[in-house]
């Protein structure tokens, strides 16, 4: 039917909108390196800080499987905060965003962009998390639900953080607003993934837990999809 | 009509303040039965809390639709009043677990909740603090409070099933199904009535102080 | 560009804080004419531009865009403009082409109408945007700004920076634009000698 036709077409395009922010995102990164170097430098430096206060003994057995995976989970979220807000920041800043508004589709933008930041925190969690577990001689019992854990609590950061990112691009005092305004969005997500990863660690499959964060990413990715235009444009 | 509802709403919590003391009995599993009675506050309050949000997001739908500012101005009231709700549901609540529990603050998965609830609401109010533009503080400010409406469900109802808590079953039951005293049902729910009207009088007096504010200041 | 197209825009008020910047303003524009809007500093002549581009929502009014019949929502709006205004910028990490295809794959055009403009106005392709002069920004934005062949273009200072060769070709760019059948709302201090302008003077 030429109905199915235009509609397939239409998401063809609307899917090359979306694909080519997330080029020019990962282009212009690749050009001035801005977030990479700020995920990593903090990521590395926090997990210094992190391991040096722990001890060169480390932490017993008992207390390692209830405190590191916070830690864990810390290391990322303050990581997130500081490097990847830039993306609507930066829109804002450089007065490109007019150009952006006028010209793209407010979805496809969106899911370019949180596209970018996924792909910057799965980075970020490849880097962090091997070194991580390295450095505080953790040993974890079910990797598989550990990698589970990193990818869904992953993309949760990656879509609380974008859709966050965009509201306060438009405001005043961006750098502390954003802390503050997406902490209590990412809370639930935070227990969740520190559950989980207790649970990765200890080798307890964790029930209900992941199902929910699943959930929990589903519902995020729509609200945002839906909030997203109202954010962006008058 | 106003004033009959005041007068109506006065003598409702008046009695349901009466009930609390002398109709209602104490929870006898309590280590101190007769603080039992917070319940008729602090239950409320808790609602009242949450409440608010509702609200809050209900306007912003509304303010989204129409763009009408007096929507956007009654949501950041509901707001308000739920994150003082929740400040009086806090503090009542750390009295209670101090009496019950020994300690102010015991980071049970209910009051992690709320606190999270509180930190939300200040969140809110830290934003339209950040946007001069009437027109765009209304717009991101809406956003951010269907986002909350989102995110909110998963730490009131999930958290707590997933983790230990100490908060007493039989009173503050999530699963509905309630086990207490008739009496103390009655005035709870008496009491969660007059603290839900209580809301809405409040909310509706702010609203009409805060228009007549700006229609004062206007040029 | 044959279907007949208007912009109508009435009593559209505008403040910000105190200050009250719109005070009911209206005006129209139709097929192949041009709305010339002039005024002081400070009188409120990018600000209507940025409420008719739908970048700012009016505190009150109405703007109308139609095309062939129908009224156009602000989003399809959006698609029909070309803007050119002094606050509109580019990736400076990207080089001009770069950027003109970036903007190109998302109004979902190819980008060889913005690559013949910037021809005609002879911009290096090469060129990284962020090392660009003034008065090549400025090219990049008339190129940008015609990439999707809109059917009205609101243009804010759009001379602004030329050198006399740049102002030329633009003002050719403009004439075939509303020759074409497209609209124009222009807010520019200097005179421009077009037939069918009409004037919103804004001065108090």
């Amino acid at each position: 039917m030429s109905s199915d036709s235009t509609w397939a077409a239409e998401a063809r395009r609307w899917a090359a909108e979306a694909a080519s922010v997330f080029v020019k995102e990962w282009r212009c990164e690749f050009r001035t390196r801005y977030a990479l170097n700020t995920l990593a430098l903090f990521a590395f430096t926090t997990l210094v800080v992190v391991s040096f206060s722990l001890g060169p003994l480390g932490v017993m057995k008992s207390q390692g499987t209830s405190v590191l995976p916070v830690l864990l989970w810390i290391i990322l979220l303050f990581s997130v905060a500081a490097g990847l807000p830039r993306a609507f920041v930066q829109e804002e800043e450089s007065q490109t965003a007019t150009a952006l508004r006028l010209a793209a589709t407010p979805s496809a933008l969106f899911c370019g962009k949180l596209l970018y930041g996924l792909t910057l925190v799965l980075a970020l969690e490849a880097l962090v998390t091997p070194a991580y577990l390295v450095m505080t001689s953790l040993d974890v019992a079910s990797p598989g639900l550990l990698a589970a854990v990193l990818a869904a609590g992953g993309y949760g950061l990656a879509v609380g953080s974008t859709l966050v990112a965009s509201i306060i691009a438009q405001a005043r005092s961006k750098g502390t607003l954003f802390s503050v305004l997406s902490f209590p969005v990412l809370l639930p997500l935070l227990v969740l993934a520190v559950e989980l990863t207790r649970g990765a660690v200890t080798g307890d499959p964790g029930g209900v837990a992941l199902p929910v964060l699943l959930l929990y990413d589903a519902a995020v990715t729509v609200a945002g999809l839906m909030l997203f235009p109202v954010v962006w444009n008058p | 009509m106003k004033t009959l509802f005041a007068w109506l709403l006065w003598i409702w919590i008046s009695l349901v303040i009466v009930g609390a003391f002398f109709y209602a009995p104490v929870a006898e599993s309590f280590r101190v039965p007769g603080s039992s009675r917070i319940v008729f506050f602090h239950v409320p309050m808790a609602w009242s809390s949450f409440l608010g949000f509702i609200a809050a997001a209900v306007w912003s739908v509304r303010y989204l639709l129409r763009r009408d500012p007096r929507h956007d101005r009654a949501a950041a009231v509901a707001i308000q009043l739920g994150l003082l709700f929740g400040v009086l549901a806090t503090v009542t609540g750390a009295v209670w677990a101090r009496i019950e529990w020994g300690a102010w603050w015991n980071w049970d998965p209910r009051q992690t909740s709320i606190l999270a609830a509180l930190l939300f609401y200040a969140a809110y109010l830290a934003l339209r603090q950040s946007v001069d533009d009437p027109e765009k503080r209304g717009r991101l400010a809406a956003a951010y409070a269907l986002l909350g409406l989102v995110v909110t469900p998963f730490l009131f109802w999930i958290v707590p099933r997933i983790t230990f808590s100490l908060h007493p079953e039989p009173v503050v039951n999530a699963s509905g199904k309630v086990e207490m005293d008739p009496r103390i049902q009655h005035v709870l729910y008496a009491s969660g009535l007059g603290f839900a009207a209580l809301f809405f009088w409040v909310h509706n007096l702010q609203c009409r102080i805060l228009t007549l504010w700006e229609r004062k200041s206007a040029p | 560009m044959s279907e007949p197209a208007s912009l109508h825009f009435e009593n559209v008020r505008r403040r910000f804080g105190r200050l009250s910047v719109l005070e009911g303003v209206s005006g129209a524009v139709e097929t192949g004419g041009m709305l010339l809007v002039t005024g002081p500093n400070g009188s409120g002549k990018s600000t209507l531009l940025r409420c008719l581009a739908g970048l700012l929502a009016p505190d009150g009014g109405r703007i109308a865009y139609r095309e062939n019949g129908a009224d156009l929502d602000a989003a399809a709006r959006r698609r029909r403009i070309g803007v050119v205004a002094p606050d509109l910028a580019f990736y400076s990490e990207l080089t001009v082409a770069e950027n003109l295809a970036f903007f190109a794959r998302l109004r979902r055009v190819s980008p060889e109408k913005g690559l013949a403009v910037l021809d005609r106005l002879s911009l290096p392709l090469d060129r990284m945007a962020g090392a660009l002069s003034s008065g090549m920004r400025q090219r990049l934005r008339w190129a940008w700004a015609l990439l999707h062949s809109p059917r009205l273009l609101l243009l804010d200072e759009p001379f602004q920076n030329f050198d006399a060769p740049g102002e030329r070709i633009s003002r050719e760019l403009l004439a075939e634009h509303l020759a074409a059948g497209g609209l124009a709302v222009v807010a520019n201090p200097f005179n421009l000698d077009f037939d069918h302008v009409e004037r919103l003077d804004l001065g108090r």
